[in-house]
């Protein structure tokens, strides 16, 4: 904007097209992708879900049905409510771990890039390695993978992923294990951006270690809390291939997510209105899950 | 400059994106009928493309006006809609037993009806296999071969525990005794006493985990078995009422003993694998790996143990399903189907229909259809596979003295641990049921992996449960 106010103002208006023209040419084709990839793809989701389909061609425009359709599967509520179980155990088991890991490793004086380095290796493990490692390790065949250990010294194998109770937990607690080291990275980062001089100015007034923690480090990473937060919440909402590789969403359906079973309704079933019709309702929960935290982060900011 | 230099660039980006996409539109005809085929095998299995190249050769010279181009696709329902939506389905391509419903339903495959009676191949192919094959009275695929369940047994085990022995002393171990008996279960009570017969011998003798049975339980594989169990138990999955009103009946009595049956495998016998989540192939690597010593299958995957585990193929005997405690005994029957893109033309499709007779696929008796047969007889002969008898998808008579007389050649397993399985074939096979049988198998895995979960699980209440599901979901939805 400001170059074009540098220009005389004779040549302004014809300078002013002929930097648009370029302008438009660099930007169509990024233009083109997001419609093509992103736009296109949402909004016709949103016209599927009010279509009766045949395979990807819309048929009969049949209103809500399919809304009320997939609200009427008794598999929808159980979907819904283990996805809730998903973010909340997410939270339990995953939230806190890498604040933790970040302050420790943050104290750390010796082989600091070591710690930091074996911190982020399961992170490079492509994922479905890892979740498959997982299952082998939490077989529930006495003598497979962690039940193996257990019986050589001298423990009860354990029903693992058999267990209705246990199976959401232990597949957080895969996914903690591949990811809490990146995000612990980003903790370990705002961490060390924190100015020293806060501290000196902490010891000097006499504060221990625990008052440093509560006065000096958490205001200074509770921003990037926040939006870790809220990030992890709406990526947990989508878990998808991780119960599709440990369990199928079993047993008898205990861990099938919301996603699984958008994935059950196109591939499985074949049926693509409704599955879009899932789509936009996880959408839809995602939007205002996301406004109430805006609203909540203001509020406390205010 | 730079800048400058980026537009332009952009822009040549865009028009050779539209000059590309229009050229192969107006450049791309070839004045030849192209056919492609899915079946074709990926280039790494050279043997076997070899095999396609001679086929493609010998029919491009008797068709000149033909080019056959092969396209090798493995078929997944997650490619195949994208695929089929976009228009680039090959000509013809080999599916799963399961999907041809889905894919006729969602419009994605051709009805061949007539060319399949031109061809005369309509009233050759078995009418069984045919009407797996047929919606509303057309016919929408060419079955590639027939498969019937029955029981996989490892010998090895069965030996171990005293079961089994080498009684006609050919060095090969003996499913039927030198009186002619069959030494396999040929009722589910006698195939669940086996079951725990071998967990708690092999237990209490060598210290080893053997399941005696493998129940599969995921990926609709459960399902798909258990209405095999639950027919011969009784049960009638789906019925007709008078006025041609279909009713779920998953809570039929006969399946309710069904999963009773599995339930007490299970929590009173201990004689299943651990692992309540089983997936298809878990089977064959609890069988070949020595950690089961029995398992329901498909004849036409006898091979995988042996091919994927190396597991030694005079070890494997396939016998019949078991007979129900009412003298019920079925034989769950389907095949995998070749099938057509629905954008074919009529050429296309003539083509590719006789392009499967120089494979040796085909109802006909020609000398071109021997040849491949053999073919592809010395090509797994080669790769050390196990040949065994095979369920045959036509009914000609031509033909079917045809493939006996080249199978007698080739077949390299014991046959007497076969026999019975394809002898009694013809009077217990049993067609899936009919409506939605991919849901009902959905509901049916969950409420086995609830009994294989729970001790304290109630069959009846399950199925009644599922049953319902059934009835609202899909069955109330056919017109």
């Amino acid at each position: 904007m400001k170059r074009k106010t540098n220009k005389p103002t004779n040549k302004k208006s014809l300078s002013l097209t002929k930097m648009d023209l370029r302008g438009w040419v660099i930007m169509v084709p990024t233009l083109i992708l997001f419609v093509f990839f992103m736009w296109g793809p949402l909004a016709s989701n949103i016209s599927y879900s009010f279509y009766e389909t045949m395979g990807y061609t819309k048929v009969n425009f049949v209103g809500l049905e399919n809304y009320v359709d997939v609200l009427k599967d008794p598999l929808f509520i159980k979907a819904l409510i283990n996805t809730i179980k998903y973010v909340f155990w997410s939270l339990i088991i995953g939230f806190l771990l890498p604040i933790i890991f970040a302050l420790l490793l943050n104290e750390v004086v010796h082989f600091k890039g070591f710690f930091r380095g074996a911190l982020y290796l399961p992170n490079i493990i492509p994922g479905l390695a890892a979740i498959i490692i997982w299952k082998f390790l939490m077989d529930p065949d006495p003598t497979a993978g962690l039940n193996a250990i257990f019986q050589t010294i001298g423990l009860k194998p354990l029903p693992w992923l058999n267990s209705q109770t246990a199976v959401i937990p232990l597949i957080v607690l895969a996914m903690t294990w591949k990811s809490s080291g990146a995000t612990s990275l980003i903790y370990l980062a705002v961490l060390q951006s924190i100015d020293d001089t806060y501290y000196e100015a902490a010891r000097l007034e006499g504060a221990n270690v625990w008052q440093r923690i509560r006065f000096v480090t958490i205001p200074h990473i509770l921003p990037t809390i926040r939006v870790l937060l809220i990030l992890q919440i709406i990526t947990v909402a989508q878990i998808f291939y991780e119960p599709l590789v440990m369990t199928g969403g079993g047993p008898n359906n205990a861990s099938i997510s919301l996603l699984q079973l958008i994935y059950r309704y196109v591939f499985e079933r074949g049926n693509v209105a409704k599955a879009a019709a899932i789509g936009v309702i996880v959408a839809i929960i995602l939007i205002i899950l996301t406004l109430i935290y805006f609203k909540v982060s203001k509020k406390s900011e205010e | 400059m730079r800048k400058k230099l980026y537009a332009y660039f952009c822009l040549l980006t865009m028009l050779l994106i539209v000059i590309g996409v229009s050229g192969a539109k107006l450049f791309g005809k070839d004045k030849k009928i192209q056919i492609t085929i899915g079946m074709w095998p990926e280039s790494y299995l050279k043997d076997d493309v070899e095999m396609f190249e001679e086929w493609k050769r010998l029919f491009e010279k008797d068709f000149p006006e033909y080019e056959v181009v092969g396209k090798p696709y493995s078929y997944s329902p997650e490619t195949f809609f994208p695929m089929a939506q976009s228009g680039t389905t090959p000509t013809v391509f080999q599916t799963w037993f399961t999907e041809p419903p889905k894919l006729i339903r969602n419009g994605f495959v051709k009805d061949i009806t007539d060319p399949l009676k031109e061809l005369g191949w309509y009233d050759k192919m078995d009418p069984s296999m045919r009407d797996i094959l047929s919606e509303n009275g057309k016919v929408y695929g060419v079955p590639r071969d027939a498969y019937g369940l029955g029981l996989f047994i490892n010998l090895e085990i069965l030996e171990e525990v005293g079961l089994v022995d080498d009684w006609n002393g050919d060095g090969i171990l003996d499913i039927v005794d030198q009186d002619g008996n069959p030494r396999y279960p040929t009722t589910f009570d006698e195939l669940r006493e086996m079951a725990k017969y071998i967990t708690d011998f092999e237990k209490d003798v060598y210290g080893k985990d053997v399941a005696g049975l493998v129940i599969l339980s995921t990926n609709r594989n459960g399902g798909w078995q258990f209405s095999n169990i639950a027919w011969n138990f009784g049960a009638n999955l789906q019925i007709q009422d008078e006025n041609g009103k279909w009713k779920a009946n998953l809570n039929d009595p006969g399946a309710v003993e069904a999963l009773e049956w599995i339930k007490a495998l299970k929590w009173e016998d201990d004689s299943l694998p651990a692992s309540a989540l089983l997936s298809y192939s878990d089977w064959y690597n609890y069988v070949a790996t020595g950690r089961a010593a029995m398992a329901f299958c498909g004849n036409d995957v006898i091979h995988l143990p042996i091919t994927n585990f190396n597991m030694d193929k005079n070890y494997v005997a396939f016998v019949p399903m078991p007979a129900g405690p009412y003298g019920h005994r079925y034989s769950l029957m389907g095949g995998t189907p070749f099938m057509f893109s629905s954008n074919a033309t009529d050429e296309q499709i003539w083509g590719a229909l006789k392009f499967l007779e120089y494979m040796g696929r085909s109802p006909e008796v020609s000398e071109v259809s021997i040849q491949s047969i053999q073919l592809g007889m010395e090509v797994a002969r080669k790769k050390g596979m196990p040949i065994l008898p095979s369920l045959r998808p036509w009914i000609n008579q031509d033909f079917l003295e045809m493939i006996e007389r080249i199978e007698k050649q080739y077949i390299n397993v014991e046959l007497s641990n076969f026999n019975d399985f394809f002898d009694t074939f013809d009077q217990m096979k049993r067609k899936e049921e009919p409506n939605y049988p991919q849901e009902m198998y959905e509901l049916l895995d969950a409420c086995i992996q609830e009994v294989l979960t729970n001790p304290n699980a109630d069959p009846k209440t399950l199925l009644t449960n599922a049953n319902n599901t059934f009835q609202k979901q899909y069955i109330d939805k056919i017109k």
